[in-house]
Order: C-alpha cells, then sequence, then structure tokens
C-alpha cells in the first residue's frame, strides 16, 4: 500500500495540467470594466460573483461600517419598489442575492436559474441606480447589525480579530473593522447611505464573473443593458499604508475559559513575485490544516489547542500574514511562545524537499475542485479579479507553483516569519493555573478544523438553494462535522 | 438576502457548513416507518440500473449499496461512504460514541498508520472530512477523478483494518472535549439548543447530543470503541454514493475491487424507540453572562418524511417556508417589518429522520420589547395560520423557492451526492428524491393549514435565552 501511494504522489506531480474545465473568455464591456465569462451548459443556473469599489476602506471617518451597511440595504427596496416588492421580486423567482463589504471592494453574489436571469439583472440594475435607503428598513438593518455586534463583544474570537486590525493597521483606512463599531453604526444617516452609494456603486474598475448556462452574445447583452445607466465615476484613490504591525502581546480581557490569540506579520503583496513562494511556505508552516508545521507543534505534540492556522492575504494596499489559535486560559502565553518557536526554527532549517513536494502535490491537484460548480467557478474567477490578476494566470497558476523551489522557500520564509515582530492579541484572560501547558511533547492527537478568519469565511458549496435561513435554534450538533480541516472553504490563490 | 444580517445568530450552528444544503434537501414521504426500513432489505441489482434522470444503482455482493451520479463538468469526483450508524447507536452511558469513532477513523489502519489517510488524500490533491448525525455518520472525498481509485482503496482499508490502540484513544477523547468546548459550552445559543432537545424527546436518543455529554465521552476507552467498530463498521452497513466525472461502469469496477473485497459482517441490529407521548409543553428560561441578546426559541416534535403520511412532510416543509424561510415569510412581514417586535424571526422544518422530525420557531426582539410579548405575538401568527388558508402569492412563492432549490442543488456535487446519501441511508428511495419537488408541487393551502394545525404546543419545547447574571 505505501509503495502505491507513493507512485501515485509522483504521477500527480507531472500530469498537474491546468485546469481543463476553466474554459475562460473575456466579454468586452467597456473599458473600466472585466469580465470573465465561463460558459457550460450542465445545469441550467447563472452565478456572477460581482465586484465594485465599495469596501470599508473608503468608509469616511467617524462611519466605519458604512460600507457594510450599505450593502446590507441593496435589496430592501430600489427603483419603483419598496423593500418587502423588492424581496418579493427575489423570492418569487428563486433568485438568490447577496452582498458583502470586505476591505477593498463589495462582492455581490447572484445565482439564477438561466430563464430568470434579465430579471436577476434588472433588479441588479434598479439597486446599483435607484437604492431607496427607506427609514423602516434603515432602522430595522441598523437594529440586525447592532445587536450581532453586540453578541460578538462576547466572543473572544471576535474581540481579538478586531483588535489586532485596529493594533495592525494603525491610522489606515484598514484599521476599523468592516463591520463598523456599534457607535459609529448608530450615527449613520440616510443620507451618508445615498452619498456612499452614489460615489462608490459605479462601474469605474467594475469586475464580473459569470459561469453558467449562457451563451457568450447573450450574457454581453444582458450585462451591457444592465450596467448601461450605472455611474461611471471614478472613485477616490485608497491611501498607501506606512509602517505595518505593532510588534509585542496585547491582551484584551474576557471573562472565557478559552481566550483566543490573533497573531500577524507583514505578509507580500499580490504582484510581488515572491507571493506564490511565500503562499507555498505559508501552507507548508501553518496553512495546511492537519499537515503544517504550527498544527505539528501546538497540537499534535502538545495538544494546546483543537485547531491553529495561519493565511497570506494580500488587499490593494497592504498585505498581512495572519493567524488564530484557542486554548485555555493557563495555556494562551505558553502557545504563543510555541508559535514564535516554530516560526524561528522554519526560519532557521526551511522546509524538506518532502514537505515541499507535498505542499506543490495538495495545492496544484485540488486546484480544479474550485472549477467543479458554476457558483465554485464564478466565485474563484471573482477572488482572482479582486486580486487584480490577468485572465491567462487561470492557466498558468498550477506551473507557478511547480516552479518553485526549496531555495525560494527559504529565502521568502527569511522575508516572511519573524517571530521577533509579531503582533499578538489575546482576547480573553491568560490565566496561571494548576495545569500548565506540557513543556515536552505529547503522543500525537489527530488535528481538527480550525476556525476560519470571520471576515473570509465563505460559504462551502456556493450558494444555498434560495435565501437560507440560520436559525438559532437549529440544532447546534446536528450533525456534527468530522477531525479534518476541509480547506474548501477557502478560494485559491 | 443580503450579507450582514442574520449572520451572527447562525454562528452557533458551526456544523452547518458541511450539512448546509439539508434545509433544502428533498426527499419524500413513505406510509410508515416499517415499510420504509423493509425497503433497505431490498436487493440492489448487481449491475448498474437506471433509477431517476441521472442516477444507476448497484449492490456489490458483500451487500454494499452503491449509487452513481456522473457530471461531467470538471474533471473531478466526490465520494460519500453513509453508514448506517449514528449518535441513536451510541451505547448506553457513552454518549457522543458514534461522533468519537468519526474521530477515530482518522487514526491510522496498520498499512496506513497514524494520519496518513488525510495526508495521503492532500497529497493527491483531495480534500476530505466526515460528519455524524443522530441517524447515520458520512465519510467524503472530493478529488482528481484519477485519483478516486486511491481514496476507494483508502476507504476500504479503514472499513475493516482499523488499529485502535490506548495511545489513539486518549488523545482523541480529548480532542472531542476540545470540540465540545468551542463547539458548544461556549456558545450559548448552541447550549440552549442542547437543552431543548434533550426536553423534547423524553427517552429517545434524539435528545441526546450527537457530540455526546462531556461526562459520557470520558468514558469511553479502547475497548467500547473496537465493540463499536466490529458492531457497525461493515461494507453491509453502507451506502456508497460517487457524484462527477465517472460512468456507472466505471464505479462499479472500482468498487468491485477495493470494497468487493470486503467480506460482510453480522451487525448488531439498530435499536427501535419509540417516541414516548409528550403530556404537557416544556419551557426554559436559560440566563448566561455569555449571551449579550436576548432570543425565544420553540421547537416541535412533528412527522417526517420516513414515518409520515404521504403528503404530511411536505405540508411541513411548505409551511416553513411560508411562516419563516426568508424575509417574505410571514413570521419576518408580521413581527419585524409590520409590528416591528423583532428584528429577526424564522422558521424550519427538519423532516430528514428515520423517527420524529423537528419543526422550529425563532424570535429576537427588539430592544425594550419583552420575550413574553413577543412569544404572544409568534403564537398569535400562528394561531391565524391555523384557521385561515395561505394567501395563492405566498402559496406559490414557498413552493417555487423549494423546487427551485432542487435546480440549484445539481450545482454541487457534495450537495447533490449528500440528498441522495442521507435519503437512503434514512430508509427512502431514490424515487422518493426524484418525486420530490412533484410532492411539494401538489401541496395546496389545505396541506399547509393542516400541517399549521398539527403544530401543538404539547409537543414542544419553548425557551428564553435571557443575557445577564452568572452562568
Amino acid at each position: 500500500m505505501k509503495a502505491f501511494l507513493a507512485a501515485c504522489a509522483i504521477a500527480l506531480l507531472t500530469s498537474a495540467a491546468p485546469v481543463e474545465a476553466a474554459n475562460i473568455k473575456n466579454i468586452d464591456l467597456g473599458k473600466d470594466a472585466q469580465v470573465w465569462f465561463a460558459e457550460d451548459h450542465t445545469v441550467p443556473i447563472i452565478a456572477f460573483n460581482i465586484s465594485l469599489p465599495a469596501g470599508s476602506a473608503y468608509d469616511p471617518s467617524g462611519k466605519a461600517g458604512l460600507a457594510t451597511f450599505a450593502a446590507s440595504m441593496m435589496d430592501e427596496g430600489a427603483g419603483n419598489l419598496d423593500s418587502k416588492a423588492f424581496h418579493e421580486a427575489l423570492a418569487n423567482r428563486a433568485i438568490s442575492f447577496s452582498a458583502r463589504a470586505e476591505r477593498d471592494y463589495l462582492v455581490i453574489s447572484i445565482s439564477t436559474l438561466k430563464e430568470n436571469a434579465p430579471e436577476a439583472m434588472r433588479l441588479l440594475q434598479m439597486a446599483l441606480t435607484h437604492p431607496h435607503f427607506d427609514n423602516e428598513p434603515l432602522q430595522r438593518v441598523r437594529t440586525q447589525i447592532i445587536q450581532s455586534l453586540q453578541q460578538e463583544q462576547a466572543e473572544p474570537r471576535q474581540v481579538a480579530g478586531r483588535a489586532f486590525t485596529r493594533e495592525f493597521f494603525g491610522g489606515h483606512a484598514y484599521a476599523h473593522p468592516v463591520s463598523g463599531e456599534i457607535g459609529t453604526i448608530s450615527a449613520i444617516t440616510a443620507q451618508d447611505l445615498r452619498n456612499f452609494a452614489r460615489g462608490h456603486w459605479v462601474k469605474y474598475g467594475l469586475k464580473v464573473a459569470v459561469a453558467g448556462d449562457i451563451t457568450a452574445p447573450a450574457l454581453t447583452k444582458l450585462l451591457g443593458d444592465a450596467f448601461l445607466p450605472v455611474s461611471g465615476a471614478k472613485p477616490p484613490v485608497l491611501p498607501n499604508v506606512g509602517r505595518l504591525g505593532a510588534p509585542g502581546v496585547h491582551v484584551v480581557p474576557l471573562p472565557v475559559p478559552q481566550p483566543s490569540a490573533v497573531f500577524g506579520l507583514p505578509g507580500i503583496m499580490r504582484q510581488d513575485p515572491d507571493f506564490i513562494p511565500g503562499y507555498v511556505a505559508n501552507y507548508i508552516l501553518g496553512g495546511g490544516g492537519f499537515s503544517s508545521r504550527l498544527t505539528e507543534e501546538v497540537r499534535v505534540k502538545r495538544g494546546l489547542t483543537y485547531g491553529i492556522s495561519t493565511s497570506l492575504t494580500s488587499y490593494n494596499k497592504a498585505a498581512v500574514l495572519q493567524g488564530s489559535v484557542a486554548t485555555r486560559a493557563n495555556a494562551i502565553r505558553q502557545t504563543v511562545q510555541v508559535v514564535r518557536d516554530t516560526m524561528a526554527d522554519f526560519v532557521a532549517k526551511g522546509p524538506t524537499q518532502q514537505e515541499l513536494d507535498d505542499a506543490k502535490t495538495y495545492l496544484t491537484g485540488s486546484f480544479p475542485l474550485a472549477f467543479a460548480s458554476n457558483s465554485g467557478t464564478a466565485s474563484q474567477l471573482g477572488t482572482f479579479q479582486r486580486q487584480n490578476l490577468d485572465i491567462g494566470y487561470v492557466a498558468r497558476r498550477n506551473g507557478l507553483i511547480q516552479a518553485v523551489t526549496l531555495a525560494d522557500v527559504k529565502r521568502v520564509s527569511k522575508r516572511l516569519f519573524d517571530p521577533a515582530r509579531l503582533t499578538v492579541v489575546i482576547g480573553g484572560t491568560p490565566a496561571d493555573g494548576s495545569r500548565a501547558a506540557p513543556t515536552v511533547p505529547r503522543p500525537p492527537v489527530r488535528p481538527a478544523p480550525s476556525p476560519q478568519p470571520p471576515e473570509s469565511a465563505q460559504p462551502a458549496n456556493g450558494p444555498q438553494p434560495g435565501p437560507s435561513v440560520t436559525s438559532p435554534s437549529k440544532p447546534a450538533d446536528k450533525p456534527v462535522a468530522g477531525p479534518v480541516t476541509t480547506p474548501q472553504a477557502q478560494r485559491k490563490p | 438576502m443580503t450579507g450582514f444580517k442574520r449572520v451572527s445568530f447562525g454562528a452557533c450552528v458551526t456544523a452547518a457548513v458541511t450539512m448546509a444544503v439539508g434545509a433544502a434537501m428533498p426527499a419524500a414521504a413513505q406510509p410508515g416507518n416499517a415499510a420504509n426500513r423493509a425497503k433497505l432489505s431490498q436487493p440492489a441489482p448487481a449491475n448498474p440500473r437506471q433509477t431517476g434522470n441521472n442516477t444507476f444503482q448497484f449492490a456489490l455482493a458483500n451487500g454494499m449499496q452503491v449509487l452513481v451520479i456522473p457530471d461531467h463538468r470538471a474533471p473531478v469526483a466526490t465520494q460519500m461512504l453513509w453508514f448506517r450508524v449514528g449518535a441513536v447507536d451510541d451505547p448506553p452511558g457513552l454518549s457522543g460514541m458514534a461522533h468519537f469513532f468519526e474521530h477515530m477513523m482518522f487514526r491510522g489502519t496498520k498499512e496506513v498508520p497514524d494520519d496518513g489517510f488525510a495526508q495521503t488524500i492532500a497529497k493527491n490533491g483531495g480534500e476530505n472530512n466526515a460528519f455524524t448525525d443522530h441517524d447515520y455518520t458520512a465519510f467524503y472525498e472530493q478529488i482528481a477523478k484519477d485519483r478516486l481509485p486511491l481514496a476507494m482503496k483508502l476507504e476500504a482499508d479503514r472499513l475493516v483494518n482499523l488499529d485502535l490502540s490506548d495511545s489513539h484513544v486518549g488523545p482523541e477523547r480529548d480532542v472531542v472535549l476540545e470540540e465540545r468546548r468551542m463547539r458548544v459550552d461556549n456558545e450559548p445559543m448552541s447550549l440552549m439548543a442542547e437543552q431543548m432537545h434533550a426536553a423534547l424527546h423524553l427517552s429517545h436518543p434524539y435528545g441526546r447530543p450527537v457530540i455526546g455529554w462531556s461526562e459520557e465521552v470520558r468514558r469511553i476507552d479502547r475497548v467500547t470503541a473496537q465493540d463499536f467498530y466490529n458492531h457497525h463498521y461493515a461494507p453491509n452497513n453502507a451506502t456508497l454514493v460517487v457524484a462527477g466525472d465517472v460512468t456507472p461502469d466505471e464505479v462499479r469496477q472500482m468498487a468491485q475491487d477495493t470494497y468487493g473485497k470486503v467480506s460482510a459482517r453480522e451487525l448488531q441490529p439498530r435499536a427501535e424507540f419509540t417516541e414516548p407521548p409528550r403530556l404537557a409543553e416544556t419551557r426554559m428560561t436559560i440566563v448566561r453572562s455569555d449571551a449579550r441578546v436576548p432570543i425565544l426559541s420553540r421547537l416541535y416534535r412533528v412527522t417526517s418524511y420516513a414515518q409520515g403520511r404521504p403528503g404530511q412532510a411536505e405540508g411541513l416543509e411548505t409551511y416553513a417556508q411560508l411562516l419563516g424561510g426568508d424575509q417574505t415569510s410571514i413570521l419576518y412581514r408580521v413581527l419585524v417589518e409590520q409590528k416591528k417586535l423583532a428584528s429577526d424571526a424564522g422558521a424550519s422544518y427538519d423532516g430528514y429522520a428515520r423517527d420524529a422530525g423537528e419543526f422550529s420557531v425563532y424570535a429576537v426582539p427588539r430592544p425594550g420589547v419583552s420575550l413574553e410579548a413577543l412569544e404572544k405575538a409568534v403564537d398569535q401568527v400562528l394561531g391565524v395560520n391555523a384557521l385561515a388558508l395561505p394567501r395563492d402569492n405566498d402559496l406559490a412563492r414557498a413552493k417555487t423557492q423549494l423546487i427551485a432549490g432542487v435546480t440549484y442543488r445539481r450545482d454541487s456535487q457534495f450537495a447533490l451526492a449528500s440528498a441522495y446519501g442521507q435519503a437512503l441511508t434514512i430508509g427512502l428511495t431514490v424515487d422518493d428524491v426524484n418525486e420530490w419537488p412533484a410532492r411539494i408541487r401538489a401541496v395546496n393551502a389545505e396541506g399547509v393549514r393542516k400541517a399549521a394545525q398539527s403544530l401543538s404546543r404539547r409537543d414542544a419545547v419553548t425557551a428564553y435565552l435571557v443575557p445577564g447574571g452568572g452562568k
């Protein structure tokens, strides 16, 4: 069996072909917009992933959360439809419509049955060009956002994540939480929302990814009509980020049994040739779920946590290597020290050739999984668009990963993983207790799902049928997910 | 629905990601449990037989059932192995055993020791995981189609050759306890749901948490685990579902070369539990300092697709959509938009169970609104629906959404494979899955009103989650 497995891994290395399913075309929508299209007629649905320069980084001073608030208002009334009528127009045709703000972009995901695509695009056009921001939905959505921010104040992972962002990005527009603060959300007015939509829900810098059951000419017509009246105004340019990080350990006290630590370092920008080697290096150190160095040291050997992971993320103006871990209160400081030591060791010795080979076979071999559905394809292409990659990248991507050498990873690791520069935020109250963290490794323990960063978490299988209700009374343990991390929830770089 | 709303209140439903398809997963009612369970013993043909638009079924000589769903869009395949064992089969005093055992399946065999299973899948570009529910345990891999034989070889290996040792059992038990703390003990809404289920089902094992009670999980040891494995893990207790870039004949060949070499085993028969009659409503108020927003939640014990008479479960499914499926639903319209008592409200039906199903209703009060006033308003809505027929356009919209869900589901190999795997494992048939849209289409206004009338507070638990105080 072992010989058989080894042979397979080698065969995969040599046969890792570009994604054959992703036959992606450009659709012309004027020079300021970019449209990528993957045609597939297997299932009669069409998935759209639309990005506009309307992320939280554009929130004006004192209005943190404006972009998120505006995104939440997108289906709450537009044109000749009030909130109720707009919701019914979507629901009557089972059109799935969702909008969320990230740091740089507003991302709109639409899934529709093929025959309802014109209605879906008509509603999108109305939402973009004639949003209402009526008082009833505005107050209702405000209450919903504030209540969820209130609940987050009791959740250590959220508390640590917000404080980390604030410390790490300092005075930059990336420093405030994407979903805002209770105080700023309370103060946002309809006029604020209107101004924001006018300035940022524009087609300058528009990115659209489409996958599914439509032809290129039909799609060109559909999108051309939909976006024709959308403003072409140019949004302001974001300022550059200065120094990143606030090295040291920052504690936000919270009376919980299991504190969370969020930690990070300056990352590597997407257009930097070192990004791909950096991504591979991160996979080996902390990105690979059950097989990473951090999982091995923190969880498997010492049993300090249920999950630990790191990720390399590049925004338009800054990049961050960020990780998180949760453990009992009397072990959190030791756990942070193990993270530091593991990083230092990785920088000093680098990965083994076997670790590099295994990383490459996973990263290249799992790439086609992202293109197994229309919603997955649209979502993956949208991610590439937001990273300002060109349409040929999809075909080149696996080759770039194959080309990474051991020397590349060692060089980039020195640049990335400097334990002395780590910014660490602990949400929760560290304690000294009788049951201190073991200083010597314990017998091996199987890894488990590591919590995803809350702001980058995405549904595992794209849009669900119709709007999904997440009821608090739903059984939390039906079913209980398994012991292995599934990286499918993350889009691939 | 836009991204932000409802997000935080769903965050406690941690496991929903792997089974997010469940909410709209079709299958359909059959005359009764006994009839359904009898179907499991009907022999499937040895050669692939088309049993729907795009589904093919056969059985291996050792009793393993196989379903193939070809989808040639990308050169990848999803394999799911569904076992007819779950938390209802936990031995007495050892709640959490089925879920714990799911973890143990990743702890290695003689040939693929330690975490070699997951490592090998990853090295070959695949992704894998598993999940456990009351009625079943399922394992899956998503991988390039030419690696499917490897994935099958690995699954067949751990189906019989698991290497249980004390050095594996002890640490994995600690991991599960950590998992429980993360998913349940640190989540006030999960704790509330756990208490509600325990109260709802009286003596039926649906009332105990799949992840187990901490004290009982601590008692699991190598001997009890080995016993569980011997009694429940066998090819004749499993259904294999493969969706993706494959043909039925390819799958049959691969399955015969791997699973086919594993012998059938004598199984421990599943205990048949009854649902004792409930004579009174149960009410509870849970006060937690880690709850920052109050919530009203009600859980009804109702019929399921496996138990119900034809059309009953479909009526409940349609009523849940109409009552609280989205922002166009009655609860949202009345409580949130019109009366402004709630900031959110909804309902859902889970009818995919061998025994009883569950119907749930929740509402989050706006600041200054008491849970008592909110509950009164919820009951008013429920009362109206039990008397008056639903409006035609509301009913049509609810049915459209449910039926469209079936088309959306076809976009995902995982969702599709899950729908069939779950249905077959709880005793429904491929026909039940395929005919579900037609059965939903047949639900009329009277059927919805009957569903509304069938909800009795005597068969329900009502809970208030209240912020404040100590824990």
